[in-house]
């Protein structure tokens, strides 16, 4: 593990400038930011954001890291929570040019490298895409052969993140599947509803296999995975998870 | 905010550990002194309410404590905690 963490350094706070916003959906925005003396990541880890009010009051959010650390920016995919003390400054009111507080990168435990290899079986709900985008991406920057399964989870078509670049990993080693768990589109021919135990059949989560499994999500969506996993027979010290929790936003 | 309802876990408070260890904490790895289960931190589930509890994601007893104060922490670990030595 040692070999591969890329700062022994402390944590220290560095002023990041955004480059541009990307839109994704409706309720989320990547950040593209240009962090000085960015020390490097791993896919899978991620940055606390700070923001500080003009009397001092200060808020402090963890966000995924959405780009690969061979990427040129660090982009930081953002949810929008409405009622949220950080997201809908992020999302909303911050232009290029602006500057936030972020510390990073944080976490060795939920991360991967392409040097890991696979089989990888990356399950995602909502923005818990994020982090495993960061691994999609890196398996494409460092020409990685591991096959990758994915399946993503999102309450409708729209709220899919990454949808258009999702589509241009598909069949180079990776299969990417959904499931929707509130609305479908009209002729929808994918999944539907909460992930169970015949869609992890069909993806080819044999226990037998021995897979890098990752779960990123609400903490709701990662207990159900990781349950369903064991009940499918999976060890639960080789299910790598991530909660998101009811976050503050 | 459910209040403490809802847990997350060792990722979650991954910064401030950091911040507190010096050092990377969630591939640290913990044997539990109740069930004898070994974990990485980050497989820990994480509550937050006056302060942070880590439980053993097997039987859910303590593996750390922490309060933040205005100028310091204070943690308890329990468990026998293992780190890889980079030799």
């Amino acid at each position: 593990m040692e070999r591969l963490a890329p700062q022994p350094a402390p944590l220290t706070w560095r002023v990041a400038t955004l480059a541009r916003l990307q839109p994704e959906t409706s309720s989320a925005t990547t950040l593209i930011l240009d962090v000085p003396e960015w020390p490097g990541h791993l896919a899978g880890q991620h940055v606390d954001v700070r923001l500080t009010a003009e009397d001092g009051y200060q808020a402090e959010r963890s966000y995924s890291i959405a780009s690969a650390p061979q990427d040129a920016h660090l982009a930081l995919t953002v949810e929008r929570i409405d009622d949220g003390e950080v997201s809908p400054y992020l999302t909303d009111e911050l232009h290029p040019g602006d500057q936030l507080e972020l510390r990073g990168p944080i976490g060795g435990y939920f991360t991967w490298n392409a040097a890991d290899g696979g089989p990888l079986l990356l399950l995602g709900g909502g923005s818990g895409l994020v982090p495993l985008m960061a691994m999609l991406r890196h398996r494409a920057a460092a020409k990685s052969d591991a096959a990758a399964t994915v399946l993503v989870s999102a309450r409708s078509w729209e709220d899919v993140l990454y949808r258009d670049e999702l589509a241009t990993h598909d069949d180079h080693g990776v299969t990417v599947r959904y499931t929707l768990t509130r609305e479908q589109p009209p002729g929808w021919a994918g999944w539907a509803g909460r992930v169970n135990l015949e869609m992890l059949r069909e993806l080819g989560a044999d226990p037998g296999v021995p897979l890098r499994v990752f779960v990123c999500g609400p903490t709701g969506f990662v207990e159900h995975v990781a349950d369903v996993l064991v009940q499918l027979g999976h060890d639960p010290h080789r299910i790598k998870t991530e909660r998101f929790g009811p976050t503050g936003g | 905010m459910e209040a403490t309802e809802q847990h997350t876990d060792g990722n979650a408070i991954a910064g401030i550990l950091q911040e507190i260890f010096v050092a990377e904490f969630t591939t640290l790895e913990r044997t539990c002194q109740s069930c004898g289960d070994r974990n990485p931190a980050g497989a820990h589930r994480s509550y937050r309410g006056a302060g942070i509890v880590l439980r053993c994601p097997h039987c859910g007893d303590v593996a750390l404590r922490l309060a933040v104060l205005p100028d310091e922490y204070v943690f308890e670990l329990r468990g026998a905690w293992s780190r890889r030595s980079n030799t």
